[in-house]
């Protein structure tokens, strides 16, 4: 390959040598990103759940002060990890175990667990406010039939909390798809690392990265499809079914609702 | 006589605010008791002690003789026996008319989900919704809503049924299917508490109104006394605004 090939002719030729190497790190972006959003989810709603359960008059006080310190540590782990980058609790992490406690942490799995501990700070505050935001009043008429805070949620707040902040997670996704770049800083076999090392075999940046930004476009563009598509799905019908009555059984027909 | 609820020197704060002052009253079983009174005047706040949704400053409630603000029995066993129909209706929207009335009856009766699904069923029907099951609460209107609100909590199988103002949100032609409900309930033996500002139902229904002015009960009998006799002089202001609205 001559140095004063044309653009494309670069763009090919890179595409060719390298492929592999593309593949291999995208297939370790959207590994770790999404066992990362994964789990950052589901520490979110854990969380999200623990900070809303109510202190009523009747809680002991052991209760009380149990619930106020498991409070304050959940609020300290969302405020350091919100409050500091990524990268650098990357490599606090990777070479604080390495050094203070001799451990060599497999890559791969620090990367997710550096994710995941990010994606779960940013969560537990999106999942407390989507359960803020659905009305007091199904709060109060689960607890008024007798339901327990946490079949309140399981039942009624979660199905609805969650639904309203699918956008906001796949938010998240993306954002985590496009921030494993940094991990690099680790060596971490992801798409931004593998690019330098395709980059590098011939000093042709410009085109190297303009691949690595198609395939990033590629994967968070089919990542936004597919939960935008869940989110129609879990919406449910907008129609539903009128049923006749007993005697009548096979008199149904449908009714297009007006609201929605 | 058969005491389900009774309330003894019951007392509210919020702050400084003294919403409730020593209230006492009881219900017995089979009684539909209205409860009436201006805005303001501690009627829903009363109700929603009953089951427990506020916490009475001071005072005591007796569920068949026994002190529920005591430690005896949980919050929730009690908050079962005693349904709740809201001003909002507060149906689940996640769930459809039929699982609005099976989820407390599964997860807190803890009855299998084909006989909770028989029992929702039966009360939909009484309220004239057995025909849309499967819609969602946001597909229906606000009388359909309430009719839901009232099968789900009577598929809870209470003893009694607190309604708080269960009509005023409702727009005036729908208020009429709510309250031929209710005056089927009243009809079948259920107890019911109902704070309301329908005066005809009161008049019509109740066994007992119980007019509340600033906090306290200031005048309680049958309601040929209350709406034709009344022997408190705010009483008698506030039906005369009620009934004779001017503008």
């Amino acid at each position: 390959m001559s140095a004063d090939a044309s653009f494309f002719a670069w763009v090919s030729f890179i595409w060719q040598q390298n492929w592999p190497l593309f593949l291999r790190g995208a297939g370790n972006t959207i590994y770790i990103a999404l066992t990362g959003t994964i789990i950052g989810f589901v520490v979110g709603v854990l969380i999200g759940v623990i900070r809303t359960i109510p202190i009523e008059h009747n809680t002991n006080l052991v209760k009380k002060v149990f619930l106020k310190i498991v409070d304050f540590v959940l609020l300290a782990y969302i405020e350091i990890f919100r409050g500091t980058p990524m990268m650098v609790q990357a490599m606090v992490l990777f070479y604080g175990t390495a050094i203070v406690f001799g451990v060599h942490l497999p890559l791969i799995a620090a990367g997710i667990f550096i994710v995941s501990i990010n994606t779960g700070a940013y969560m537990a505050e999106i999942v407390r406010g989507g359960i803020l935001s659905i009305d007091k009043g199904q709060f109060e008429a689960a607890h008024a039939i007798g339901m327990t805070h946490s079949q309140t949620m399981t039942s009624v707040i979660l199905p609805q909390a969650i639904r309203n902040i699918l956008p906001a997670t796949s938010n998240e996704f993306v954002i985590n798809i496009k921030d494993t770049a940094v991990l690099s800083i680790i060596s971490i076999s992801e798409l931004f690392f593998m690019s330098k090392s395709a980059a590098g075999a011939n000093f042709r940046y410009f085109e190297t990265f303009l691949i690595t930004c198609v395939v990033y476009f590629i994967m968070t563009f089919t990542v936004t499809r597919i939960l935008r598509w869940i989110e129609i799905k879990l919406d449910g019908p907008s129609v539903y079914t009128i049923h006749g009555s007993q005697s009548v059984p096979e008199a149904q027909f449908r009714i297009v609702d007006g609201g929605q | 006589m058969n005491r389900i609820i009774e309330v003894k020197h019951l007392s509210k704060n919020f702050g400084s605010n003294e919403v409730l002052r020593d209230i006492n009253f009881s219900v017995s079983k089979g009684e539909v008791v209205c409860i009436i009174g201006a805005s303001g005047s501690g009627k829903s706040t009363l109700l929603r002690c009953l089951n427990l949704l506020e916490h009475p400053t001071s005072g005591e409630i007796l569920y068949h003789g026994q002190n529920i603000l005591e430690h005896k029995m949980t919050t929730a066993v009690y908050r079962a026996k005693m349904g709740m129909v809201f001003q909002q209706f507060n149906l689940f929207n996640n769930l459809s008319v039929l699982d609005n009335c099976v989820v407390g009856q599964v997860k807190v009766l803890k009855k299998d989900k084909e006989a909770a699904k028989k029992t929702a069923m039966e009360y939909l029907e009484l309220v004239g919704m057995s025909q849309f099951i499967t819609a969602k609460p946001n597909q229906i209107s606000g009388g359909q809503k309430q009719r839901v609100a009232i099968a789900r909590a009577l598929s809870m199988e209470p003893e009694a049924l607190l309604f708080d103002e269960p009509t005023s949100a409702l727009d005036p032609e729908m208020v009429g299917e709510v309250l031929k409900v209710m005056k089927t309930l009243a009809n079948s033996g259920l107890t019911m508490l109902v704070v309301t500002h329908e005066m005809g139902f009161a008049r019509d229904v109740a066994n007992r109104v119980v007019f509340m002015d600033e906090g306290i009960i200031a005048e309680e009998d049958v309601p040929e006394v209350i709406f034709n006799n009344p022997k408190n002089e705010r009483t008698r202001i506030f039906l005369k605004r009620i009934l004779e609205r001017d503008y």
